[in-house]
């Protein structure tokens, strides 16, 4: 169990949102531990938004894939966007093929269109 | 006929038979067997010569059709090279990704589409998404003839894996037919922005350019940066 704490993904929080890169290798047992330690984090902080980084990950298998397009209706009923950003086009075309399309899922291209995207929802939210 | 046929001068004429069978079987073909008198055996010398003689005759036809055929099979060679040259050529030349306007991209379509030309086309489209950063994508079918189940599939799976990686697909410029047949196979498009033709599908990108307002930003900041 230490082993896998030490190698906890950070979760950063910046005003409303969460910010989370994954840098590493996703393995099934992390990426659980990532979802429920999200969720948790949600729950403590009130975000509104989550924003996930995948740039760097090269491979999704459709593990991932699911608990990636789960966490996100996770979140939503909790209150909170999640943004996938950053997918690689070999990752897209794999999860494609996988029959994964994550229907309801948020993506954008950078961090930065990722935040604006966010920004909007909060914005016509904020209208209703 | 008379019983002349001496034992050592018939068994010296079939070891002579023997000899030229030998022969014939190692490949040479002139020799004919020799006989000198007329007997019982005379027949069968004969016959074996008129054997031998049709043998040299279809050895000779077969040769010349080994060598047609390995012209034919050259010149089809070629061609197949040619075929494959060209193909490599078009797969080049038929999936250009264009960037036309801020954060706007065309991939112009002409052509039948099929499995391994989607499949480069659609690569190229999300490199160019990621390269570009634009994250409105036209897909312009206009000049594609007809779509199959197959086809209209793999649209689909670009237009998914362009959502994916945060860039909206437009498809514009269905025709007729291809509206037919895709309603005939029972494939369901209405998850995807559909367009009636280019000039409305670069309008409705605009427009949504617009609404996000990332790109008039970035272009009243470059004016500024440029009047300084």
């Amino acid at each position: 169990m230490d082993h896998f704490q030490e190698k906890k993904i950070p979760i950063i929080k910046i005003g409303a949102y969460l910010i989370v890169s994954i840098q590493v290798d996703m393995h099934d047992k992390l990426a659980l531990q990532l979802q429920s330690q999200i969720l948790n984090e949600i729950e403590k902080t009130g975000a509104k938004g989550v924003l996930i980084d995948i740039s760097v990950l090269e491979m999704v298998d459709s593990f991932i894939g699911r608990m990636l397009s789960g966490m996100a209706s996770m979140a939503s009923i909790m209150d909170a966007a999640v943004v996938i950003v950053g997918m690689q086009p070999a990752v897209a075309i794999t999860l494609v093929e996988l029959g994964l399309e994550m229907p309801g899922v948020d993506t954008a291209l950078n961090m930065e269109r990722g935040m604006e995207l966010l920004e909007r929802r909060m914005a016509s939210i904020n209208d209703e | 006929m008379e019983e002349n046929l001496e034992l050592s001068n018939v068994k010296e004429r079939i070891d002579h038979i023997e000899d030229v069978l030998s022969s014939v079987a190692a490949g040479e073909l002139d020799i004919r067997v020799k006989s000198t008198v007329e007997d019982d055996l005379t027949g069968i010398e004969e016959a074996i010569n008129i054997l031998i003689d049709d043998l040299t005759y279809e050895l000779k036809q077969s040769i010349n059709m080994q060598n047609d055929l390995q012209e034919k099979l050259k010149k089809i060679q070629e061609q197949q090279k040619t075929i494959v040259q060209q193909q490599e050529d078009l797969m080049e030349l038929s999936s250009p990704v264009s960037k036309v306007w801020d954060n706007i991209l065309i991939l112009p379509v002409i052509g039948t589409l099929d499995s391994q030309r989607t499949q480069i086309m659609m690569e190229n489209l999300l490199q160019k998404i990621v390269d570009t950063g634009c994250t409105m994508a036209i897909l312009d079918i206009t000049g594609v003839p007809t779509v199959d189940t197959q086809v209209a599939n793999h649209l689909l799976k670009t237009v998914t894996s362009a959502r994916l990686l945060g860039a909206d697909c437009i498809i514009s410029g269905i025709s007729p037919a291809i509206a037919q047949t895709i309603v005939h196979l029972g494939i369901d498009l209405s998850i995807i922005r559909t367009k009636a033709t280019l000039q409305d599908a670069m309008i409705y990108a605009m427009k949504q350019n617009k609404k996000s307002g990332i790109v008039v930003a970035n272009r009243i900041q470059e004016l500024e940066e440029g009047e300084e």
